[in-house]
């Protein structure tokens, strides 16, 4: 990362019906803290290790919870006997699932997934029972003295024979293994097919990853008597943990306090599974009546928590001879594993977008998720967008290669522009529609079309080898200058912001200002490491000329702030961020009407609040802010407000997959420069060009941390991470199997952003978050194509895959050092 | 999980030597811990019995590194950045020099020691091939015994040497290579750092002319414990070295990881890769002589 330079570009609407802003907005032309570089405000505490974690936490009296399990992957429990552990005092409860008061089963959209599976196992993370005490070492002794009698059952993992009549039914209560079917129907396929003069079809796969987030899961649940009960935790999404607990232990929202601790990396995956942990250590708390903390190892974590869909993608492309394409044919398979979880919406937001960002006249899309006994899938950042990227961007690359065009020329003919109507029937306006800028500009910026040309290969330059013969020939080995070949990629997405139609989608924000100028702030949004605190800070600063020191930024508490829906789904600047801009608008609103009376100002005066002070447009300066707070709450001025933002109305036809998807979307271009080692099948990442139209910026060093993040995860995708399982049973469940990149696997990243126009947001700021991560894979492979002369249809693009156009896996589940 | 064990640390040789003597408990060595500390926490059979460590990083007899009568004594608890930083070393070993810099990261360097490292003996243990072409040897001392064996000899199986239980290695001792030998180390993984070797190689050799005079060659993690290929070494000796006997030397070493190794999961990407990196290697070091 030592490219530090931002290039800035304001493009401007050519479509300009601005809605929200005002006029005083429009002929602001500059902002004071937007867009500067703000330190994160928990960034000293976390470096020197005083911020504190969900294990940091210990109250007197608390116990630890240890789960019980058992290593298999489809299992009917006969029995559990606990007998030889009845006596035992380091034992204070068995807790099973006859103790809990309410929900036995829960789950984000379907309540399909038990607290405790005491009937039947179907996956190997699934937890039987809890024993609780106080020695977490006496515990774990104590679980291998539980005797549980289990008849095994047939297992199923290949998802492609999970709809097949005959197969085994994972909820046999469901009456069938599929979870969600989405179709999409445009135009006629036929046609489009019947009007093209070339067709592709494909296959792609790719592959299940671990979030890697470096807490692993730790919760304490704390019994209040009449009070209910309060949970700290590493949770993604408080409100979401606080619905699960309250249903569980069966107790209204109002006595379930959920407070959020530092949370140590998510990725969307803290979500499902703390929601769940959360409600198992609040069923073992009341019944003990003592606090009790559960704290997973990294084994645990990796064996029980939920991960990336594995996708099977299926495409059909017919495209003219110019380069039109005029029909797509996409049927993608995703694993579900053994629960729900979000697939029903990971899957939506894929049928959305799986033509990619290009007008298709004719598009016939299935997306389905189905259960297999796999470990199960749910939200992980990109949420649905980076499998059908890798297959669409890789296509695409296809096409330009069949006409003999370049991947720039292919994109530029189809891609999405403003007016244009997408897979789903979307008109895109209301905002700068930037895809083709932002490739023009990383296009521009890499030299993209000169290397591409120069690095092509016509046909395979990766030698063929005979593993029968294990001596090489002669023509086999590579003279020594040409070991190392260089390869470009590019590739390109648009992505709905925030829910869509997923569901209800606004948020709130609490600032309350004292009366010497400084402010309290809460979101109900969740800070996850990306930084939103300060992004919201900034957002107040900006609105009332203060700087962010003068704001602080409160313990989230769902106790304290309204339920503002998950924190998901790139959301968190565009809706919780327009709350804390509405917040701030309101108390500026009633600092301005008594300014006015105070100085007695006309009507059309501007006030202007800059520097932590008030000043009127010929520079007088009025107040300070300080002393304005000090005035205003002499007067009786209420300096408290909760902000509110809702999205506007999105539609969604769930039978033809028609609609306004999203309210507005972003764009991103990522170009990948590699060298590839013909002889290992290395990929060197020589140098990552990211460029975004995340709207407004509102953070830049916040934003660049976006792209350094989510690109060299984009790039564990692309090359490296893999979760193996063997009959269902994980392989890598540490980091010492589970590789994920290392700072010195990662070159330079450059990141662009290219600031469209937007209505929405504050003062027109998106999404970024995801963006980031869900090119990289796609680009890395095009790259990797364009340096060898070979395609990839499967992730990731490891040694193995590189060099022998498949993957090897080991035949042993164990640990090789542990013989 | 961890299991309960006491740790002593000793203040000189003599009392590690006594306390290794004592035959009512499970003792084992500890040094920088980066294998003794993994293994117990995943509960490996060769850790979990130990009922007392005995820790040895301040024993002196077993730290530093000298340059004594043609050879370089290496302190058996000398770590990794010691190794790396020391002048003796970096100028008479480069090939020693080149494998620690690979292993783990700077935060294990720091702390895994060489002796740790061999003893424990795993397929990929990155400094094993190194030393094998050094024609290294080890000094191994009990309360009644003292003896030095090559290190080769010590080495059996993997994760298996000679060891035995009263026992200590206290130096690793390596006679210096004549200036006329130049060598190479290569290791291959899945990432650049903190990664397990899929594949290791190490050469030194001695050109007359554009004859092999002599050239030891050794590989690891491609072979079920480092090993040297006196074969192939053979093979190679006295050969003039151009481009046809150099592919016919790459390919050998196919052969002969197979007669060691036997086909398995991995044979099918790890034998073109190691006789094509072999040929890479052999390709610069020999250009380099010239
Ligand atoms: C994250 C990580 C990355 C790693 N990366 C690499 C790598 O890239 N390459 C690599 O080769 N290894 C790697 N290792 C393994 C390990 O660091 C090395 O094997 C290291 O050399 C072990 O040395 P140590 O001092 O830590 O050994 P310890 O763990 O202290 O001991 C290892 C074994 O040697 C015995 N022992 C130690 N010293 C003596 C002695 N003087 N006499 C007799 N017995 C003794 C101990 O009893 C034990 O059986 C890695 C380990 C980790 C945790």
């Amino acid at each position: 990362m030592k490219n530090l330079k931002i290039i800035n570009v304001r493009f401007f609407a050519q479509t300009s019906s601005v809605l929200r802003m005002t006029g005083r907005e429009l002929m602001k032309k500059k902002f004071s803290v937007v867009g500067t570089n703000v330190i994160r405000e928990d960034g000293f505490d976390k470096v020197t290790g005083r911020a504190k974690f969900a294990d940091d936490y210990k109250f007197d009296g608390m116990l630890h919870a240890v789960m019980l399990r058992i290593p298999e992957t489809h299992a009917k429990i006969n029995s559990i006997n606990y007998l030889e552990i009845e006596n035992d005092a380091s034992i204070i409860s068995i807790i099973t699932s006859a103790d809990i008061p309410g929900s036995k089963k829960v789950g984000m959209i379907k309540n399909d997934q038990p607290i405790f599976c005491d009937e039947v196992v179907v996956t190997p993370g699934d937890v039987l029972a809890m024993l609780v005490g106080e020695d977490v070492s006496r515990l774990r002794s104590a679980l291998s003295k539980i005797k549980i009698d289990f008849s095994p059952l047939p297992v199923l993992t290949d998802p492609k024979k999970s709809l097949e009549p005959d197969a085994i039914l994972i909820h046999p209560e469901l009456g069938s293994n599929l979870i969600i079917h989405h179709p999409l129907r445009k135009g006629n396929i036929e046609k489009g097919f019947d009007e093209s003069d070339q067709i592709i079809e494909q296959t792609y796969t790719t592959q299940l990853i671990e979030h890697a987030y470096i807490e692993p899961e730790a919760v304490i649940a704390i019994p209040l008597g009449v009070n209910g009960v309060k949970i700290i935790g590493s949770i993604q999404n408080p409100f979401s943990a606080r619905r699960i607990i309250a249903a569980v232990v069966n107790l209204p929202l109002d006595k379930v306090q959920v407070i959020q601790a530092q949370l140590g990396g998510s990725f969307g995956g803290k979500d499902d599974i703390m929601c769940i942990l959360s409600a198992r250590a609040a069923v073992a708390a009341i019944k003990v009546n003592r606090p009790v903390k559960i704290r997973y190892t990294r084994e645990e974590s990796i064996l029980e928590s939920y991960k990336r869909h594995p996708y099977i993608l299926n495409y059909k492309v017919g495209f003219t001879n110019s380069g039109k394409i005029k029909a797509m044919k996409i049927d993608i398979l995703a694993d579900g594993g053994a629960y729900c979880s979000m697939s029903p919406f990971v899957t939506w937001r894929s049928v959305v977008q799986a033509t990619g960002p290009y007008e298709v006249e004719n598009v016939h899309t299935d997306v389905r998720a189905v259960y297999t006994n796999n470990p199960y899938t749910g939200a992980m950042r990109g949420f649905g967008s980076p499998q059908p990227i890798f297959a669409n961007e890789s296509l695409m690359d296809e096409i330009a290669l069949k006409l003999g065009i370049t991947p720039y020329e292919v994109r530029k003919i189809n891609g999405l522009k403003a007016g244009s109507i997408t897979a789903t029937g979307q008109k895109l306006q209301n905002h700068d529609v930037n895809l083709l800028t932002v490739l023009n500009v990383a296009a521009k910026d890499t030299d993209f079309l000169n290397k591409w040309k120069k690095y092509k290969k016509d046909k395979s330059i990766v030698k063929k080898y005979d593993f029968t013969k294990s001596v090489f020939n002669d023509s086999q080995f590579i003279e020594p200058d040409q070991l190392i070949k260089k390869g470009i990629g590019l590739a390109v997405s648009y992505r709905g912001c925030s829910l869509g139609a997923e569901g209800i989608d606004a948020a709130a924000c609490y600032l309350s200002f004292q009366n010497d100028g400084t402010a309290y702030l809460l979101s109900g949004l969740a800070e996850n490491g990306q930084g939103l605190r300060t992004t919201f800070s900034i957002i107040v600063a900006e609105e009332l000329g203060i700087t962010t020191d003068n704001i602080f930024y409160l313990e989230t508490d769902t106790s304290r702030v309204p339920d503002s829906g998950p924190t998901v789904a790139s959301r968190a600047t565009l809706m919780g961020g327009g709350a804390v801009k509405n917040a701030a608008e309101i108390l500026r609103g009633r600092f301005e009407e008594l300014i006015q009376e105070e100085w007695k100002l006309k009507s059309e005066d501007e006030i202007v609040f800059r520097d932590n002070k008030i000043l009127t447009t010929d520079n007088r300066s009025l107040i300070t802010f300080k002393d304005l707070c000090k005035l205003a709450a002499s007067r009786g001025i209420n300096l408290s407000t909760i902000g509110w933002y809702k999205s506007p109305n999105v539609d969604w036809d769930e039978h033809t997959g028609q609609g306004d998807a999203y309210f507005t979307y972003v764009y991103g271009c990522q170009i990948a420069e590699v060298s590839v080692n013909l002889g290992t099948g290395e990929v060197y990442l020589d140098k990552i060009t990211a460029v975004h139209d995340p709207g407004t910026v509102i953070n830049k060093l916040g934003a660049e941390g976006q792209v350094y993040g989510g690109v060299t995860q984009g790039a564990g995708y692309g090359m490296l991470e893999e979760v193996t399982t063997e009959n269902g049973l994980i392989r890598e469940l540490n980091f010492d199997q589970y590789l994920i990149l290392t700072a010195k696997d990662i070159g330079e990243i450059k990141p662009i952003f290219v600031e469209g126009k937007e209505i929405y947001g504050p003062w027109g700021a998106k999404s970024l978050g995801e963006p980031t991560l869900e090119l990289t894979a796609a680009a890395i492979s095009n790259a990797v194509s364009n340096a060898t002369g070979n395609r990839f249809f499967n992730l990731p693009l490891n040694l193995e895959e590189v060099l022998l156009g498949k993957k090897l896996r080991p035949v042993e589940v164990k640990r090789g050092s542990l013989r | 999980m961890m299991p309960l064990i006491e740790i002593l640390t000793p203040k000189n040789l003599n009392e590690v030597l006594s306390i290794l003597s004592n035959h009512d408990k499970v003792l084992k060595i500890i040094a920088g811990g980066t294998d003794v500390v993994t293994g117990l926490k995943q509960e490996s059979n060769r850790f979990i019995d130990a009922e007392i460590l005995i820790d040895i990083n301040h024993i002196a007899e077993v730290k530093g590194i000298e340059q004594r009568n043609g050879k370089i004594s290496i302190g058996a608890a000398t770590t990794f950045t010691e190794i790396y930083k020391n002048q003796i070393a970096s100028k008479e070993l480069p090939i020693l020099k080149k494998a620690v810099s690979t292993i783990g990261s700077l935060q294990i360097r720091n702390r895994a020691t060489i002796a740790g490292n061999f003893v424990n003996n795993a397929p990929c243990a990155d400094t094993v091939p190194a030393l094998l072409i050094y024609n290294a040897t080890i000094e191994i001392e009990s309360i009644n015994s003292k003896r030095e064996i090559s290190l080769q000899e010590f080495l059996q199986g993997p994760y298996k040497t000679q060891l035995k239980k009263d026992e200590i290695v206290t130096r690793i001792n390596i006679p210096v290579p004549p200036k006329t030998f130049v060598g190479d180390f290569y290791k291959l993984g899945r990432r650049q750092a903190v990664a397990i070797s899929r594949i290791t190689l190490a050469v030194l050799m001695e050109l007359k002319e554009n004859n092999i005079n002599e050239i030891r060659i050794a590989s690891g993690a491609a072979t079920p414990i480092g090993t040297r290929f006196p074969d192939l070494e053979k093979f190679a000796e006295g050969k003039v070295v151009n481009d046809n006997f150099l592919r016919s030397l790459a390919s050998k070493i196919g052969d002969e990881i197979i007669k060691l190794t036997g086909l398995r999961w991995s044979s099918e990407y790890k034998l073109p890769v190691v006789q094509q990196m072999f040929y890479q290697m052999l390709n610069r070091m020999t250009k380099r002589i010239k």
